[in-house]
């Protein structure tokens, strides 16, 4: 059977398994998301064996859908619909090689230097400031061609945006993003017919395997194995695209195991190995997430929403307050979920979709926190616990007020808030103050997240954090953790490239 | 004695309810014909006829469902499912306005039905307003899939020349072996002329020719 190879590396699908593997390398990867990715490749070009391994399928064009729900279903853990419990919110986490890069909107956004400050002086770290970030910032970001939404993309529903920012005196800016060649299909989010957006599975993955390292796609990994202070290496078991249905064996010995499965599946595999690397009591807590709001504006002309690059205009005005402004598209199927109410009047605000624009804000909640736990059996879903901190609910109805006067000043002639207890729809600045004035309760509006962070913290003190600044648990000499889950706080922006930054670091260690 | 009787006549009435009467429905791999017929009742209810969009029923959100179920993992599926039973019988606990409101919902009146779902959407308790707002978003998903419907809010997607870059030479489409490969060179990349609105549309969201 032919193994498609470039120059010594490869990559294995689902198809091609007919037997129990038991495999040898430097450096086993667990997870292709974008962590995984930088880690795979930059240690494969260092010349070291890698095996990299996926839990989902590698995605062509063709296996794309352009339905917004079938595409969720295919692409995300637990059908897309996995939420959490406390405060109940949606969120998110691809299955696929590439993982959420192959669906998400390719933001790419550095964090200011007080994010990073912060981290230093509240969680004892030394080597962890914008300065001593950026090298590894801008290696990313080059590798992957990072740069400005050109202007012609943009189309009138993120123009509008900056518009009414403009209007009212409050900066914003195109956003930055891992994407050469965007034609403006607002299809970031089930996956880019254009080939246009540079996630992992087209551009640090296929890097990796030039560079010789092996990608073993449709492996789940089940369990971490120890002894003593260092980890032998990983097991699990071949898994059956969308049906997950089990079947043979593989086993990976490897001098170093890296996890980069994702905040919300790291501890819940550390959890099923034994409780592993958890001397802190640190693995599974402190989970965090952004959580976003949407306003939705109508305009008196078509805005023709569907043209123009996914996401890609924000406003980083208001970070210290709490929250990040974007703009916003999704498949049809996904923004009609916006649209209060039901019956005829549903159907005729659906109607105004093609007049409509909406857009988001992400809350830095680093007060509201919650836990990943595994559940029983041999189920690897996590078990997600979170509730929001009234200090964080507050910047919903600040956030909520702030977007809805950005709509009336770039145009619109109402706004659609979605919140219980108010009407459906206001019509002016003066309607909407009532966003940023009545007293909110958590319950009030839907919000949801794709942005999770914290599950297995860096600390400098080993007692009150997983890992050490370089992504080594800090109980064992060859257990490395790179995703959003070794961030000691929310970064109060778009995490993809912070946490390909810290990748890269780590796998600069790691060499 | 009286005890026994009216056990069973209560556990008869609740067989009798949840399981008696619905239409046949054919051609469903997953749903119930009890499902469909919730499904259909609250797809009328919630996206009735008008605003030159079609109808639920019309848009066939009960097929699209059976669809989306068939892919969603066992876990999920049981959970929606629960859902639809719960709303389908919960007006007998919380009835819709008469005459006899505490029927199953299936089988209330148009306008009865669209109380009861008002009920839950504006409840005051949280609980109550999570469950219309899942239903709700399961059967807009499925209305709002169907191309008619996307036709008729100009928002069908794009049809697009997808250049082949080196990974399309590397992956399989899913489930298929490497043979299955069916490029054997790339194609230059796209060079971001932006689309533009007015160009063709995805062949498979085109309007069925008679």
């Amino acid at each position: 059977m032919s193994i498609p190879s470039v120059d010594g590396g490869e990559v294995r699908v689902f198809a091609q398994y007919e037997r129990d593997l038991h495999e040898q390398a430097d450096v086993v990867v667990v997870g292709s998301g974008p962590c995984g990715a930088v880690i795979a490749k930059e240690l494969a070009c260092a010349g070291q064996r890698v095996v990299l391994l996926e839990e989902g399928p590698p995605f062509t064009p063709d296996d794309f859908a352009l339905d917004g729900a079938h595409s969720m279903a295919r692409t995300m853990r637990e059908g897309g619909l996995r939420a959490t419990r406390g405060y109940v919110m949606p969120t998110l986490q691809a299955i696929c090689l590439g993982g959420g890069s192959l669906v998400n909107s390719a933001i790419c956004v550095r964090p200011p230097d007080f994010v990073f400050d912060a981290w230093c002086s509240e969680f004892e770290l030394e080597r962890t400031t914008g300065k001593d970030l950026a090298p590894h910032f801008d290696a990313v970001a080059a590798f992957l061609g990072v740069a400005p939404t050109p202007e012609n993309v943009q189309g009138r529903r993120n123009l509008l945006f900056r518009d009414g920012c403009d209007a009212l005196g409050v900066p914003s800016e195109p956003i930055a993003r891992n994407v050469k060649g965007c034609r403006g299909s607002g299809e970031c989010f089930t996956g880019c017919r254009s080939r246009a957006k540079q996630s992992m599975d087209l551009t640090y993955v296929p890097a990796a395997i030039r560079a010789g390292a092996r990608v073993l796609t449709s492996v789940q990994v089940q369990q971490v194995h120890a002894e003593g202070s260092r980890v032998r290496g990983v097991s699990g078991q071949v898994v059956e695209p969308f049906t997950g249905r089990r079947s043979h064996r593989i086993r990976v010995d490897a001098k170093a195991v890296v996890l980069s499965a994702g905040c919300m599946a790291t501890p819940v595999l550390l959890q099923k190995s034994g409780n592993l690397a958890n001397r802190s009591g640190q693995v599974g807590r402190n989970l965090q997430f952004h959580p976003g709001v949407m306003v939705t504006g109508v305009f008196p002309d078509p805005v023709h929403p569907e043209f123009g690059a996914t996401q890609s205009y924000q406003s980083l005005h208001f970070l210290q307050e709490g929250f990040k402004l974007e703009t916003f598209w999704a498949p049809p199927t996904a923004l009609a979920l916006r649209m209060p109410g039901m019956g005829p009047t549903l159907k005729q605000r659906l109607a105004e979709l093609p007049r409509s624009a909406t857009w988001d804000a992400i809350l830095s909640c680093h007060r509201s926190l919650g836990t990943v736990r595994a559940r029983g059996g041999a189920s690897l879903d996590p078990l997600l616990r979170w509730h929001f901190h009234p200090e964080d609910v507050r910047l919903i109805g600040r956030a909520m007020s702030v977007l809805a006067e950005i709509f009336f000043a770039a145009g619109a002639e109402k706004v659609i808030p979605g919140v219980h207890g108010l009407p459906d729809e206001l019509y002016s600045r003066e309607e909407a103050r009532v966003l940023g004035t009545r007293s909110w309760k958590a319950t009030d509006v839907t919000t949801g997240s794709t942005h999770v962070f914290c599950t297995t913290r860096m600390h400098g003190d080993p007692a009150r954090g997983v890992v050490d600044e370089l992504g080594r648990c800090h109980d064992f000499d060859n257990l490395y953790i790179a995703d959003t889950g070794v961030f000691p706080r929310c970064t109060s922006v778009n995490p993809m490239l912070t946490g390909m930054a810290l990748a890269h670091r780590t796998a600069q260690s790691l060499r | 004695m009286l005890i026994w009787i009216l056990l069973g006549a209560g556990l008869g009435y609740a067989g009798a309810r949840v399981l008696l009467g619905y239409p046949p429905a054919h051609g469903f791999r997953i749903l119930a014909r009890r499902e469909v017929a919730f499904l259909t009742a609250a797809a009328d209810a919630i996206y009735p006829d008008g605003a030159g969009l079609p109808s639920g029923p019309e848009a066939r959100v009960a097929e699209r469902l059976d669809a989306y179920l068939e892919i969603v993992p066992a876990r999920m599926r049981r959970l929606m499912r629960l859902l639809f039973f719960l709303v389908e019988h919960a007006t007998a606990v919380f009835p819709a306005p008469a005459p006899r409101g505490r029927r199953r919902f299936s089988s209330l009146s148009a306008e009865q039905r669209t109380a009861a779902l008002d009920a839950w959407r504006t409840s005051r308790l949280f609980p109550r307003r999570l469950v219309f707002a899942s239903l709700r978003a399961l059967l807009t998903n499925a209305y709002v899939a169907d191309p008619g419907v996307l036709r008729g809010l100009g928002l069908t997607p794009w049809a697009i020349d997808t250049p082949v870059c080196e990974a399309d030479l590397l992956y399989p489409p899913i489930g298929q072996l490497p043979a299955a490969i069916r490029h054997a060179a790339t194609s230059p990349p796209s060079d971001g002329t932006p689309l533009d609105p007015a160009a063709p549309r995805h062949p498979a969201y085109a309007e069925a020719r008679p």
